[in-house]
């Protein structure tokens, strides 16, 4: 399966994706000029690895801003994450944010809400 | 086409059985052939209502689906809209924040000489525009700044700073405005401020001044002040600069006084 590796810029996220290793990394702020185009690849990943096999997947997170787009899409991630999970796989994410900025946790855990699977959220050591 | 015809046979010959007085011949036949028709009909409509029902509840089931997914979106959506407003709120107060760190000296709290530029750009047009409305522009500096850094150490001089600035602030008015121009230089506006009444108000900020809380073993802070009256019309720049000369004379003057021109 072709990983995804994408820098982070002003507008969009780090994405780093590891087949072999079953690991999703976002960092970054998230305002895409392009919303769907941007996040239609890590979907499609997501979806690819869920289908393929039965080794866990975990998402390393570390968003800071995103826009309405954004959150959606992180939405139609963690379901279909949540299904997985529903199905038997196994399924973690964890979120860390800047201890200095405290309300990016309160977000996380906004998405946490209706998910299953362990999620942790934690400020950066 | 042809079991139609045996039917309406059928029917004639139920019917002329029906009309006799006695039971011609035959009648039996004629009656089981009746009683298997009935049976087919009745599997028939047994048939019917169960495809009828089958769909009904295929029907059924699609409705209540949709209005799950329905709910399942509407769902989404409201928490999309909860989660963007706070990210809205953030990013928000963090605007605040920032545009708070780029107008305000971090160390004394007043304003930073970016903001009092601006205000003083907009008290020039204004009297441009109203020349009664015209304001007094006073330049504070402390008086022999460095030997208290230089024999104390620059936390005492920081100190000295925020009280001065403190001292400054407690003789304004509502109105009034007083940013941190630079190192131990301050920058005061005046917006209705005569020309009378400026040498008062100005001896006003060097009394309090000097009457500061002391930091540590520092002597008593003291500043001199050189102050000027906007000209409408002018340059602010003029009138900044006509406010440091009259600072310089009280330098000159032998610091800790007051110099108007």
């Amino acid at each position: 399966m072709n990983d995804i590796d994408l820098a982070q810029t002003p507008s969009t996220p780090l994405v780093r994706t590891n087949s072999r290793e079953g690991r999703l990394t976002m960092a970054g702020d998230s305002y895409p000029e392009n919303p769907f185009e941007f996040f239609q690849p890590i979907i499609d990943w997501v979806e690819g690895f869920l289908a393929d096999g039965s080794a866990p997947l975990s998402l390393d997170l570390a968003l800071v801003y995103l826009n309405t787009s954004s959150i959606r899409a992180m939405m139609d991630i963690f379901d279909r994450l949540e299904e997985a999970h529903q199905g038997g796989r196994g399924i973690s994410v964890h979120w860390s944010y800047d201890p200095e900025n405290e309300r990016v946790g309160e977000l996380a855990e906004e998405f946490k809400e209706d998910c299953a699977f362990p999620f942790t959220i934690a400020p950066r050591p | 086409m042809t079991e139609r015809t045996g039917n309406d046979s059928l029917e004639e010959r139920i019917g002329s059985i029906l009309s006799a007085q006695t039971p011609p011949d035959g009648w039996k036949d004629s009656l089981a052939e009746l009683f298997q028709r009935y049976r087919d009909q009745q599997r028939l409509l047994d048939r019917l209502t169960h495809i009828a029902d089958r769909f009904q509840a295929a029907e059924r089931d699609r409705s209540q689906a949709y209005l799950t997914r329905y709910e399942r979106k509407v769902r989404q959506l409201e928490k999309i809209v909860r989660i963007s407003d706070q990210y809205q709120t953030m990013l928000h107060q963090l605007k605040e924040r920032l545009e708070h760190a780029s107008n305000y000296d971090a160390l004394t709290g007043l304003p930073n000489r970016r903001y009092m530029t601006v205000r003083l750009e907009e008290a020039a047009a204004q009297a441009a525009r109203r020349p009664e409305h015209t304001f007094a522009v006073m330049v504070a500096d402390i008086d022999n700044f460095k030997a208290v850094n230089d024999g104390f150490g620059h936390a005492a001089g920081d100190r000295v700073l925020h009280a001065v600035a403190r001292a400054l602030e407690l003789t304004l008015r509502e109105y009034d405005l007083c940013a941190r121009w630079g190192g131990e230089e301050f920058l005061l506006l005046f917006p209705a401020c005569a020309q009378e009444n400026a040498p008062a108000v100005a001896e006003r900020l060097r009394r309090s001044v000097h009457e500061a809380p002391r930091v540590d073993e520092t002597p008593a802070p003291s500043i001199s002040i050189g102050y000027t009256l906007h000209h409408p019309g002018e340059n602010i720049d003029a009138t900044l600069l006509r406010a440091d000369e009259a600072l310089y004379k009280a330098k000159a003057a032998g610091r800790n006084c007051c110099m108007g021109l």
